[in-house]
């Protein structure tokens, strides 16, 4: 996949559940290498656009999609688009901190093992991955004995960030992350928000947030969506204090949502 | 299964326990009944050729097992919720596994004992396909429906395919429920071959006027069994793992 300044380009994509369209005519560039905050009231279509880059919506059946998403410059409708290469680039960070039920270890190693050959990675090669991973989220330290610890028993925090780590020796362009901190306390969410900026750069960020603090606080750009409309794209700061559209500045005002 | 529902099991195959001992004091203080137990023409004259189709009946039983098994697994993983083929074949099985084993067990004591005289693969396969295939189907279908969803996005949001998802998460973290389900329906087997054993040893012991048959304590065996399977299946489902 060749690159350009946009990680994710969307032209007039819309979106039906069934009969009920979920996004409409949704035209967006996301720039590389940056934080890119997606804000709305419930409802408005914000994780269904997360969830159209990595093709996950596609799983629920019922789901028709029209017009064109465009990941590093390619149509991942293609034909020729495999899926399991687009979900190696565009990595995925849930809300709710969903770490595979097995050991620590196996799930930093569970892509890679499914992007490998069978029994391609030595066990030197594979401790090595899990170390340059978990130290990349600063959890080494703390795992470093427990790494045979069944994931999920885990503190949510540690949860949340593995869920991060086990994404990186995938080595993606793009994480996508659907409210990754709605389930952390507030020192869970700075430690995500802080892991965040390190990485940015490095990986594009597309992060689903209902917490305006938030999404002003880390993001570079932000997108303003309302039922399944996309109404303003902007740098963070112009969105937040000199808004265009009456919605947005409704929103971000806190008249209503 | 929690620790009172295994008690309820107890309870209850104590009570079939005690009906079916009641039903053989009964049935051997009466004489209305004549006939024979036929296998290809020739006249049963032991309990033994009873348990030969037993025992033969244990290979049947493990493929209609694995069939319950494809068959829950191709309606929860492959089969869409929303498609009319799910909601027919769901409606059928539910129909059939609510139905007590019990009901099962007396028709095919009618159709075998009572009706045909004859023993035969084809009906104990068809008697046991009732008492297995609804239940274990329904039970493994519950037990792949209750992985979270978060499990499965994950996985596939890392890449991973179905047959990735099915034998990395939803074999390993099902299994122990899965033998549960599958220890319960051997164990509803069981039951009804002890009703099966009382009734059809009952009538070859009438009708050759031969009273030496140990009825009694072969129920008590296939009771005993059947506990002991309805205790392995609730300690597999307290051991899920998810």
């Amino acid at each position: 996949m060749e690159t350009n300044n946009f990680s994710i380009e969307t032209e007039n994509l819309s979106l039906w559940y069934g009969d009920f369209q979920a996004l409409m005519d949704v035209s967006v560039k996301i720039p590389d290498g940056k934080i890119t905050g997606l804000i709305g009231p419930s409802g408005c279509g914000k994780t269904t656009l997360l969830r159209c880059f990595n093709r996950v919506n596609e799983r629920y059946g019922n789901v028709t999609t029209k017009g064109e998403i465009k990941i590093l410059g390619k149509n991942i409708y293609d034909s020729d688009v495999s899926l399991l290469e687009l979900r190696k680039t565009v990595g995925m960070v849930f809300q709710r901190p969903n770490p595979l039920p097995i050991s620590v270890y196996d799930n930093i190693l569970f892509g890679l093992r499914i992007h490998s050959q069978f029994r391609s990675l030595t066990r030197t090669q594979s401790d090595e991955i899990v170390e340059e991973a978990l130290t990349s989220v600063f959890l080494w330290d703390d795992l470093k004995d427990k790494l045979k610890t069944r994931a999920t028993s885990l503190q949510l925090e540690q949860q949340q960030k593995l869920c991060i780590a086990r994404l990186l020796p995938l080595k993606p362009k793009i994480i996508l992350m659907d409210e990754p901190c709605s389930a952390l306390d507030a020192k869970g969410t700075l430690a995500v928000e802080e892991l965040m900026s390190v990485l940015a750069g490095t990986y594009t960020f597309l992060i689903v947030t209902h917490n305006m603090a938030q999404a002003r606080r880390i993001s570079d750009e932000c997108i303003y969506m309302f039922l399944g409309e996309l109404i303003e794209h902007r740098e963070t700061q112009a969105l937040f204090e000199t808004p265009e559209h009456p919605k947005t500045a409704d929103y971000v005002q806190m008249r209503y949502g | 299964m929690n620790r009172s529902n295994l008690l309820y099991n107890v309870i209850a195959i104590v009570i079939l326990a005690l009906v079916l001992f009641m039903f053989w004091n009964f049935a051997a203080s009466t004489s209305y009944v004549e006939g024979k137990i036929t296998s290809g023409g020739v006249v049963i004259d032991t309990l033994s050729t009873i348990y030969g189709y037993l025992y033969g009946m244990i290979p049947i039983c493990c493929v209609l097992i694995l069939f319950s098994l494809a068959v829950a697994f191709y309606l929860e993983e492959w089969l869409s919720h929303r498609s009319w083929q799910y909601r027919i074949i769901e409606r059928i099985i539910a129909i059939f596994a609510c139905i007590p084993s019990l009901v099962y067990g007396l028709f095919c004591v009618y159709f075998i004992v009572v009706k045909s005289q004859q023993l035969s693969y084809l009906t104990l396969t068809i008697a046991v396909f009732f008492l297995v295939v609804p239940v274990t189907i329904q039970t493994t279908q519950k037990v792949i429906q209750g992985v979270d969803i978060s499990v499965r996005e994950a996985a596939y949001a890392l890449g991973a395919n179905r047959m990735r998802v099915i034998r990395d998460h939803v074999i390993p973290n099902t299994i122990p429920t899965i033998l549960a389900g599958i220890f319960t329906a051997i164990s509803r087997v069981l039951a009804i071959a002890a009703l099966f054993i009382v009734i059809c040893g009952w009538k070859i012991t009438e009708s050759n006027s031969i009273h030496s048959f140990d009825i009694p304590n072969n129920v008590i065996v296939l009771l005993s069994s059947a506990l002991l399977f309805s205790i392995i299946s609730c300690l597999f489902e307290k051991k899920k793992s998810f």
